[in-house]
């Protein structure tokens, strides 16, 4: 689990999916329990976590990782995603760093 | 998080640590963590079985995973059920036919503005002042006619009745307090319906929802989550109300503590008797002789509403009682302590000998000291005492008084009420009794006992008692209402108190014994619970109960008595009582003991106790 990604630890721990779950994987389509009532329990979880309150074009978009990730940047939350902010990049980078 | 702290302290670490980090995140994952983690111990560390029913017109649905995990810390191991959304009248009405009926614990009802009454969103579209005043009228009826419904299908499961809290997404907030048939006028007349219900009726409480949103803020809700799914609450707001909602229903399984503990200097009054002199001791109506004015207060209350107060003071005894006595400012008097420990011996020592004294458990006490180390040694030695204060701060001391749920009871009986005085009185028993032989000082008691059947007037008291006692106490099952009342129906049943009288007074009921007829063949007669009240101990009144009890089930022509003891941590006490009644062991292993035995009337009654009613003598 990349432990820097608060976001990805909040979705795979209330969704109590696998640690190594990849970000691209989080998607409403791809997991079973992501029905109306764990929406409603999302939105309040998120709007907890990170202080702050999604409008309704927002609620309509928060179906996966990449979504929810652009809603809350557009709040001014920010964090280091692998997949979103910088994709990608940031394994290649470290790749070559390391060579 | 202060609050919970002492319901999970006897939870394992990594428990403790995810329910903290849970409840303190509010973020529902780490709420399921934490009740997965819980699901990992065993039954006897999770606590008694809680069964809970919600009937609301706002949506609990999205909420019920921090219910749970509030409900488990109690701790319990928690059932919820919830209703359909605004459905109340017709769920109650079907609820005779359900099974859930036996093992209920409680049913909450939880209303709202929004639902119950929406007009008063708009009240000039919805004909303000005169139709919205006649419409308050028939909501006011309905509230009532709810609570007749529980009563009539749910007889004996406590119906927690809620407020209605002041809604926060509306317009015109400040016409909304200028008329009584506005908005908030309106609300207060529902809630005034709401109070009046639950005093006229037993085992009706108010879940006051509307008084925690006040205390909470407006940050407890969320106008999106409403507008989505009808649930009003916000991550904050989930978590208040359910450590809320656990905290009114923890006295139905959970008894409160008995007595308190306190240290004088710097207490009760601001400095230290033996150094400053009474001259020099800060009580009053200032600053901050203020401050121990107001603990003093909260002591003086406890105490009349039947929390023992027990005095912990290193000092010489003469500078005590002189302060007592000499500060014209003081509330609480120095015979308000049904023990006085004032001495240089350890604390934890002198309740050890005043938890003898008044024959309750250390688990009973609360404690109160503003030094570090006295409250350390006490955690040390007696980890069963509940620590109040955290530190020597007068003013926390205060507010530790005013937060607690240490001493949180939904009701106060006569009896409570009167606990200090049988206490006081039972203190000045135990002194005679060192005069005489024990037989002789029974008699000189002029003991009274009135045996009377359970039933309304009195059931308050037996479950109280069924559900507080735990030392004479033979089988220490904690029946809920509802069982109670499926016993006290069973064709055949006996099911006894017994109320004490002496030459100090009235001690109240002390003593109940129910024994039920055998499902299988009704001849025989099984005792299920047999308990006497740590106050009437050692004084043969459990004889008087049994010799009633055999009596009538001679009369039944009940040809064979069966009874058990199953022993717990803290009822070794009555171990072998039952030998000493001369029953007959017929089966036995490391935890419970089986007797039986042949009622052959008349059994014969204490000699040192005499019977009100005649007739149960032979």
């Amino acid at each position: 689990m990349n432990n820097s990604d608060p976001l990805l630890r909040l979705l795979i721990d209330f969704f109590n999916l696998p640690p190594d779950t990849g970000s691209q994987e989080i998607r409403q389509q791809a997991i079973a329990s992501w029905d109306s009532l764990a929406m409603v329990q999302l939105i309040a979880d998120l709007q907890g976590t990170f202080s702050v309150e999604f409008d309704l074009a927002e609620i309509e978009k928060l179906r996966s990782y990449d979504e929810i990730y652009r809603a809350l940047s557009s709040k001014g939350v920010s964090f280091p995603s692998p997949t979103v902010s910088r994709p990608q990049r940031t394994v290649r980078d470290e790749r070559d760093y390391s060579e | 998080m202060n609050l919970i702290g002492h319901w999970i302290r006897n939870f394992p670490e990594p428990q403790k640590v995810a329910i903290t980090e849970a409840f303190d995140s509010a973020s529902l994952a780490k709420i399921r963590r934490a009740a997965r983690l819980l699901e990992k111990l065993d039954p006897e560390q999770r606590g008694s079985m809680l069964d809970v029913e919600f009937v609301s017109t706002f949506n609990l649905e999205p909420v019920l995973p921090v219910l749970q995990l509030a409900l488990d810390c109690l701790p319990s191991r928690a059932h919820l059920h919830l209703a359909p959304l605004d459905a109340i009248e017709s769920h109650i009405s079907q609820s005779e036919t359900t099974p859930l009926q036996e093992t209920l614990h409680a049913r909450v009802v939880a209303w709202r503005v929004e639902e119950l009454f929406p007009e008063l969103l708009y009240p000039f579209s919805s004909g303000f002042p005169k139709q919205l005043a006649s419409r308050a009228d028939e909501v006011v009826a309905r509230i009532g006619r709810v609570v007749n419904l529980h009563q009539k299908n749910s007889k004996g499961v406590p119906l927690f009745l809620s407020t209605i809290p002041l809604p926060t997404n509306f317009s015109n907030p400040l016409f909304a307090a200028q008329d009584r048939d506005g908005l908030f006028g309106s609300v207060g007349r529902l809630n005034q319906e709401v109070y009046e219900l639950a005093t006229r009726n037993d085992g009706v409480h108010v879940l006051d929802l509307a008084a925690w949103a006040t205390s909470e803020g407006r940050g407890h809700t969320d106008a999106t989550l409403d507008l989505i799914a009808r649930q009003p609450l916000s991550s904050r707001g989930q978590v208040a109300i359910s450590l809320f909602i656990a905290r009114c229903l923890r006295p139905l399984i959970i008894p409160g503590r008995k007595a308190l503990a306190v240290d004088l200097d710097n207490t009760l009054w601001g400095g230290v008797v033996g150094e400053d002199g009474i001259g020099g001791l800060k009580l009053g109506h200032e600053f901050p002789g203020n401050v121990h004015l107001r603990i003093q207060r909260e002591l003086l209350e406890l105490r009349k509403r039947g929390i023992l107060l027990v005095l912990l003071s290193k000092n010489n005894e003469t500078d005590a009682r002189e302060a007592f006595s000499e500060l014209s400012e003081m509330v609480v008097k120095w015979d308000d302590f049904a023990v006085r420990q004032v001495n240089w011996e350890q604390k934890h020592e002198n309740l050890r000998s005043a938890a003898r004294e008044l024959g309750l458990g250390l688990d009973s006490f609360a404690f109160v000291d503003d030094s570090d180390y006295e409250r350390e040694q006490m955690r040390q030695f007696l980890p069963e005492v509940l620590i109040l204060n955290e530190n020597s701060d007068p003013l926390h001391t205060l507010r530790s008084l005013w937060e607690t749920d240490a001493f949180d009871s939904l009701t106060v009986t006569e009896e409570d009420r009167l606990r200090h005085r049988d206490y006081t009185a039972r203190a000045a028993r135990d002194v005679e009794a060192h005069q005489d032989d024990l037989d002789a000082f029974l008699r000189s008691l002029r003991m009274e006992a009135t045996i009377e059947e359970i039933g309304p007037s009195n059931m308050d008291r037996a479950l109280a008692m069924i559900g507080k006692t735990n030392q004479f106490n033979l089988t220490t099952r904690r029946h809920s209402r509802s069982q109670l009342q499926t016993m006290l129906e069973m064709p055949g049943s006996i099911a006894l108190t017994l109320r004490l009288r002496d030459k100090f007074g009235d001690q109240g009921i002390v003593g109940l014994l129910l024994a039920i007829p055998d499902k299988r063949n009704h001849v025989t007669l099984a005792v299920d619970s047999f308990l006497v009240s740590c106050r009437a101990l050692g004084r043969g009144v459990e004889d008087a109960l049994w010799a009633v009890m055999v009596n009538r089930a001679h009369r039944q022509k009940v040809k064979r008595l069966e009874a058990e003891y199953l022993a717990t941590p803290k009822n070794g006490m009555v171990a072998s009582l039952y030998d000493r009644l001369g029953l007959r062991r017929i089966e036995q292993n490391s935890s419970s003991t089986r007797y039986h035995m042949e009622p052959v009337g008349p059994y014969p009654f204490p000699t040192w106790i005499s019977l009100a009613n005649k007739s149960d003598e032979q």
